[in-house]
């Protein structure tokens, strides 16, 4: 007890000097870094998950590319899904120069995240366009729509409100993630904090630090996550919460 | 009228529609009766091209679809936009609100304008005395509520037949009642119809015609009272099948 009472407020001092740099850190790469390969991520995962969903008509001049499509796009999601993600990293930052191609940290790391999320995200869309039920795409084509259409207005506002819960999670799960980025020279919040760590020597103060801020990003989330969820289903209760 | 010719259907080695002949006469009422299994759901369905036979034609005055060909977009689209589908569990869209259902394919398929569109949906809901429900959510209204809301969403598109498969089976009696009177004040009004049922008081009191299925083949199509007044020995049997006295 005495011990930690005693360093108290030497330690205080040391977090509120460390606090601003690591806020820094994560308003310039933990939270860009994250947004920017979530939203790339998604539109990856929208486009694969159509490929993989959609069946194509009979018309041969759309049904042979469309094949090749698809398999394409189950090559990308097993590959990306049945490696490690730091790995992954490791392979656009450190090994992509021996084939001449140079690719900026961040940038490697947007790429990384981005594709990676995708093909874990495309799973969880193409599950949840799924689960709409077929009954919907009958009700829909008897009233005249076109596919295009039926996406649009009746597949997708229903997929959205399933696909909320376990997307979110993955946007979470990348936020948490982008600390990998430490790893391919990116000064991001965990990697600043690893070497502030290596002048004060107070890795359980800094570590926990770092983790309370992630924490405290991700709590943001689930706030939004929450608010979301209601929006999206107000349909089920009739909107009145 | 709807004509149609030489209808086949087979799920694998399975014949579900063998030779199917049968006319549906405009502004009247057809029920379509048979065992479980017998393939009414299929013809029904192949109507509105939910199932596509393997050939066969279906024809209008003026259209033509020959099933065994590729059908185009635009064929495609006017076979559909002749009829429009109720269906056991109604289907109705869960995210959208009463009149939004309703008017959703008058103003996206037939590009209705909105308020024109708003206007004919209260109307209907007049009819189906549901008009206060406007607002609501499917989640919020009863079974035979949600029946008779997608009925009007049926309606909504102006189809020349609206098909019906076993509308009320999912409702209890009381609900099922609403849902049938509704039915049978729209063939009074000369609606085309062609509705599969269970029920054989609708078949008897609001019926013009029945069609007979059995194992994918016709046994009999004519005017109702022949079939109840005048059946022959496998009508008898099948009605004793389903009655219990
Ligand atoms: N998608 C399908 N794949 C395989 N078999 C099918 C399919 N749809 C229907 N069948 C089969 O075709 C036959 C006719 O089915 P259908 O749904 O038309 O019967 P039904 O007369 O409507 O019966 P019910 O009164 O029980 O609704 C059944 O034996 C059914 O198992
Ligand atoms: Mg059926």
């Amino acid at each position: 007890m005495p011990i930690i009472f005693g360093s108290i407020t030497p330690d205080l001092k040391i977090v509120m000097s460390a606090l601003p740099d690591l806020l820094m850190a994560m308003l310039k790469f933990t939270i860009p870094l994250a947004l920017i390969s979530f939203a790339i991520g998604l539109v990856i995962a929208i486009l694969t998950a159509l490929i993989k969903f959609l069946k194509p008509s009979e018309n041969i001049f759309i049904k042979v590319p469309w094949n090749c499509l698809k398999a394409f796009a189950n090559f990308y999601v097993w590959l990306f899904r049945s490696t490690p993600l730091l790995v992954q990293l490791f392979l656009i930052f450190f090994g992509l120069p021996s084939l001449n191609i140079q690719i900026p940290a961040f940038i490697a790391a947007v790429i990384g995240f981005s594709l990676n999320l995708g093909a874990y995200a495309s799973e969880t869309i193409k599950s949840a366009l799924l689960s709409v039920p077929q009954d919907q795409w009958d009700a829909a084509y008897t009233l005249g729509f076109s596919t295009r259409q039926i996406l649009i207005k009746i597949i997708l506002p229903q997929a959205t409100r399933i696909v909320l819960p376990p997307l979110s999670n993955e946007f979470i799960g990348l936020v948490k993630d982008t600390s990998l980025a430490s790893t391919i020279t990116i000064m991001e919040m965990f990697q600043l904090s690893q070497q502030m760590t290596s002048t004060n020597y107070k890795p359980l103060l800094m570590y926990s630090l770092v983790a309370l801020l992630y924490a405290f990003l991700c709590s943001l989330l689930s706030l939004l996550q929450k608010y979301l969820e209601k929006r999206s289903s107000k349909f089920l209760n009739g909107g009145n919460n | 009228m709807i004509e149609m010719n030489n209808i086949q259907k087979s799920y694998g080695k399975q014949k579900v529609l063998n030779d199917i002949n049968v006319k549906f006469p405009k502004g009247e009422t057809t029920v379509i009766i048979g065992p479980s299994g017998s393939g009414k759901s299929t013809l029904l369905r192949s109507i509105d091209l939910l199932v596509r036979p393997d050939s066969g034609i279906i024809k209008f005055p003026d259209l033509e679809v020959d099933y065994s060909n590729p059908i185009s977009k635009q064929k495609r689209s006017n076979l559909i936009n002749k009829t429009s589908m109720v269906f056991q569990n109604w289907n109705l869209f869960p995210h959208l609100n009463v009149i939004d259902n309703i008017t959703i394919a008058p103003i996206n398929v037939q590009k209705v304008k909105k308020d024109v569109a708003i206007k004919k949906a209260y109307d209907l809901l007049r009819k189906v005395d549901l008009e206060s429900y406007a607002n609501r959510y499917p989640s919020e209204l009863s079974g035979g509520q949600q029946q008779r809301i997608s009925i009007c969403r049926a309606l909504a598109v102006q189809p020349e037949y609206i098909l019906l498969d076993e509308p009320t089976s999912a409702l209890d009696p009381e609900l099922e009642s609403q849902v049938l009177k509704l039915l049978k004040e729209l063939g009074e009004q000369k609606q085309s119809i062609i509705m599969i049922t269970h029920n054989m008081d609708f078949a008897k009191s609001a019926a013009d015609n029945i069609l007979f299925i059995e194992d994918g083949k016709v046994q009999f199509q004519g005017k109702k009272d022949e079939f109840f007044n005048n059946p022959n020995e496998r009508i008898k049997e099948f009605l004793n099948g389903i009655s219990i006295i």
